[in-house]
């Protein structure tokens, strides 16, 4: 047995690889994205045959991990919450057809949240489909389950989703494992059309054994002693109770241990859907109230259904927004004790520390792209040459250009084309030539970006496409994307250049160019106006190439530049405002812009930014 | 041994998740549960970064308010950020000059919560040794110097050696050492 820190997202990719997982697919999205990182670090490590790959998007992902289960392979396809979006018209059917081996669908949520655009609950949409779901309170658990989704999934011939919270993703555990064996089963599709093609006379059909599948797995999640359980001492009564899954679970149970109040009864459900009811009822039974501890929405809060006596969002006892932490979930209790008149919480007295600290007027640390980042470059030069422009952009590092006043618009991946064409026709509807300037990074148009852009030419809108190239899928931790064809294992795949693929959308106007030449890439965005005005025009395509200098590293900075500000800045905050380079500070004691070396990567891009000509270039 | 809470935070780009890894790797090699949290993702861009790390049995891997036994900050800003995790008694380390910690108007709350601190410039000691990556080196060996629980100094040091990457190792230990010593 090896002893090992593990993040969770290693222990869910620990899990399936112990569950002997063949097949697995993932597009990355925080906190979802180490997953299959891990299980590829495990596939080498253990030298196991499990296929991987990054597909170009979640929908694809999970198409292809199911056709893997359909054919008898254990097969898991991983994403963040919002992916799952994506993937909803799979999930929706898939559920309906079943598998044959096993299919895992990790969506990974994100309450806070951290680093998405919504806290919806993932638990939501397993319900909405009628696919089983486990919700796991740590690393350890999120392995074990994964392994039991795996068996389950099996077992009911149906998908199972595995719903971890940020907090399970990104913890770090330690935990003991050993040597890792292939699963040697032989890929085996039997055609059955009347399920894998199903018409809608027998999807009814299909529905009417989905369901009956649903109620025979709530009946055994009311025997998963290990993931649902509660602790009531037979027969006796109890003023309250509180029912918890996934991370408020693990919150509720260091507080009761805390605490020392084994006087409150716990029922924990690692597996809430669908409903463990004899369970759950047997809880209900003794409790006079029941608070329910829940991220982020309020499923087991209406699969319960029983406003009298559920304490919690609906009640507005707990908050219906932002994550429970300890101390939220402490005061939630707290408040709970004392309203219904049991023993209060010694509480420790805090002196106002929260006040306090408000008080502080601490900076507030609003992230930026980071010093080098091309993608600055890329914005200060579109501000500048099309100012009064609309500018919708994209999910990535880039909606930090929001910070330059370059980013007007993030909806959702790939909406930076779609809401560019739909600005236009708005405007034009009224006579009006509205300029547009959508920005887009490069994983994330070849994850959505073609159907938007097939769209908006085939109904002839008219913008400026900037495809910010960094040659990775930066935000998510530097996976590598189709434009430079290697593979999520490293092993070479057929590159295809965002050129080939613009073209195929109709596009004529495409040019590349390096955006920390800004001179050049504002001519470039001036001749791009040209045809985007043009009677015969249209949309104009620039791919601002240039690599992520986090991922890339020297490579990303051929020629070192290495600069410094003179006595000439006049303290005109232009370059703060309009390029917000964390090398570039004010300095107090000398009263101007300074250059902090140490985060400088010495791209010389800021030269050309500063209208007083105050930066310098560091005579060698 | 009892439970021990930590708070390790900074800014994004400072080393946090290094200095998480080696706390709990040492936890790991003393034989102890080790449980964290961390951030990921865009915050890490520049933004304030906090690791949360339990030793022992637990099993959240969130500390709670006011339960944390250190916080250990690579930036004045965010220890009194995160001031509020510590526990009454509590020791918080941080990355600032002595005579410049800490500001007049938190005195009296650490001092009526018995919040023991240090100040050390853990990121000057890095940056003479020409290492300014390394304050979160510095702090760690500065806060070996002070506290034999729950790791000691020679068990952090063995950590360090065996987690850093080769071409890292010489200059790591020197500046840990730099941190040790001061």
């Amino acid at each position: 047995m090896k002893q090992e820190i593990f993040l969770g997202n290693g222990a869910i990719a620990l899990g399936l690889m112990e569950a002997g997982c063949q097949v697995m697919t993932s597009y990355p999205g925080t906190p979802s994205s180490e997953i299959l990182p891990e299980a590829i670090r495990l596939v080498k490590s253990e030298g196991l045959n499990t296929y991987v790959e990054w597909s170009t998007n979640e929908k694809v992902a999970l198409d292809n991990a199911f056709a893997a289960a359909i054919s008898g392979k254990r097969a898991a396809c991983c994403m963040k919450q919002v992916g799952l979006n994506v993937a909803a018209d799979t999930l929706m059917s898939a559920v309906y057809m079943g598998t044959v081996g096993g299919l895992v669908i990790i969506s990974c949520d994100d309450p806070g949240p951290h680093s998405s655009q919504t806290e919806q609950d993932t638990r939501f949409m397993a319900r909405l489909a009628k696919i089983p779901i486990l919700d796991p309170a740590t690393p350890e658990e999120a392995r074990a389950m994964a392994s039991l989704a795996m068996d389950l999934s099996e077992e009911f011939r149906i998908p199972f989703i595995l719903r971890p919270a940020i907090r399970v993703c990104h913890a770090r555990q330690n935990l003991s494992w050993d040597t890792l064996e292939n699963n040697t089963r032989k890929a085996s599709f039997e055609k059955d059309p009347g399920r894998w093609a199903a018409t809608p006379r027998f999807r009814f059909i299909l529905h009417g054994e989905l369901n009956k599948k649903l109620e025979t797995i709530g009946e055994r999640f009311s025997t998963l002693s290990h993931i649902n359980y509660h602790n009531l001492d037979e027969g006796k009564r109890y003023q309250l109770g509180i029912i918890a899954g996934g991370v408020p679970f693990a919150a509720i149970n260091d507080i009761l241990k805390d605490e020392k109040r084994d006087d409150i009864p716990l029922l924990k459900l690692g597996a809430p859907y669908p409903l463990p009811k004899r369970l759950t009822d047997e809880f209900m039974g003794a409790c006079e109230k029941v608070l329910v501890l829940e991220e982020t929405d309020t499923l087991i809060e209406y699969l319960l259904g029983d406003n009298r006596k559920v304490l919690g969002r609906i009640s507005g006892h707990v908050p219906s927004q932002g994550e429970l932490l300890p101390e939220v979930i402490f005061d939630c209790l707290g408040k709970i004790l004392e309203e219904l008149k049991l023993e209060p919480f010694t509480r420790k007295e805090n002196y106002g520390i929260g006040q306090l600290v408000q008080s502080l007027e601490l900076p507030i640390r609003k992230p930026t792209l980071c010093a080098g980042c091309p993608h600055r470059a890329s914005f200060f030069t579109i501000r500048k040459t099309r100012p009064k422009a609309i500018f919708t952009s994209d999910i990535g590092c880039y909606t930090l250009g929001l910070n330059l006043g370059a980013v007007d618009t993030v909806l959702d991946m790939g909406a930076a084309i779609t809401m560019a064409s739909g600005f236009y026709h708005a405007y034009k509807q009224d006579g009006v030539e509205q300029p547009v300037v959508a920005t887009i990074g490069d994983s994330t148009f070849y994850h959505s970006g073609t159907a938007g852009l097939l769209n908006a030419v085939y109904n002839d809108a008219r913008f400026i496409l900037v495809i910010l190239d960094n040659l990775i899928t930066a935000m998510t931790g530097m996976q590598p994307t189709p434009g430079i064809g290697i593979r999520a294992d490293g092993s070479k795949g057929k590159a295809i250049p965002l050129e080939r693929v613009v073209k195929g959308c109709g596009i004529d106007f495409i040019e590349e160019v390096d955006p920390y030449d800004t001179k050049a890439m504002g001519a470039l965005m001036k001749q791009a106006i040209q045809y985007v005005e043009s009677p015969d025009g249209g949309i104009a395509v620039i791919i601002a190439r240039h690599p992520c200098v986090i991922a890339y590293g020297a490579e990303a900075v051929p020629e070192r530049i290495p600069v410094e500000v003179t006595d000439d800045c006049t303290e005109c905050n232009f370059c703060h405002e309009r390029f917000e380079c964390p090398a570039l500070y004010k300095d107090e004691d000398l009263g101007r812009t300074s250059i902090n070396q140490a985060l400088c990567v010495q791209c010389g891009v800021c030269l050309q930014v500063c209208p007083t000509g105050a930066i310098v270039r560091i005579a060698d | 041994m009892e439970n021990v809470n930590m708070i390790l935070c900074g800014l994004g780009g400072q080393g946090i998740l290094f200095m998480t890894k080696i706390f709990a790797r040492a936890a790991l090699d003393k034989g102890l549960e080790t449980l964290g949290a961390e951030t990921h993702g865009m915050a890490q861009r520049g933004g304030s970064v906090v690791s949360h790390l339990k030793l022992g049995t637990a099993s959240s891997s969130l500390v709670r308010e006011q339960t944390a036994g250190f916080l250990l900050a690579l930036e004045e800003n965010e220890a009194y950020r995160n001031l509020p995790f510590l526990a009454p008694g509590g020791s918080l380390y941080v990355n600032a000059e002595e005579n410049e910690f800490p500001r007049k108007d938190v005195i009296p709350y650490m001092e009526k919560q018995g919040i023991v601190y240090h100040a050390f410039p853990a990121q000057k000691t890095a940056m003479a040794l020409g290492s300014p990556m390394s304050t979160n080196l510095a702090l760690m060996g500065f806060f070996a110097a002070a506290e034999d629980e729950p790791f000691t100094h020679d068990e952090l040091r063995q950590t360090i050696i065996n987690v850093s990457p080769d071409r890292f190792r010489e200059n790591n230990l020197k500046v840990f050492d730099a941190g040790f010593g001061s």
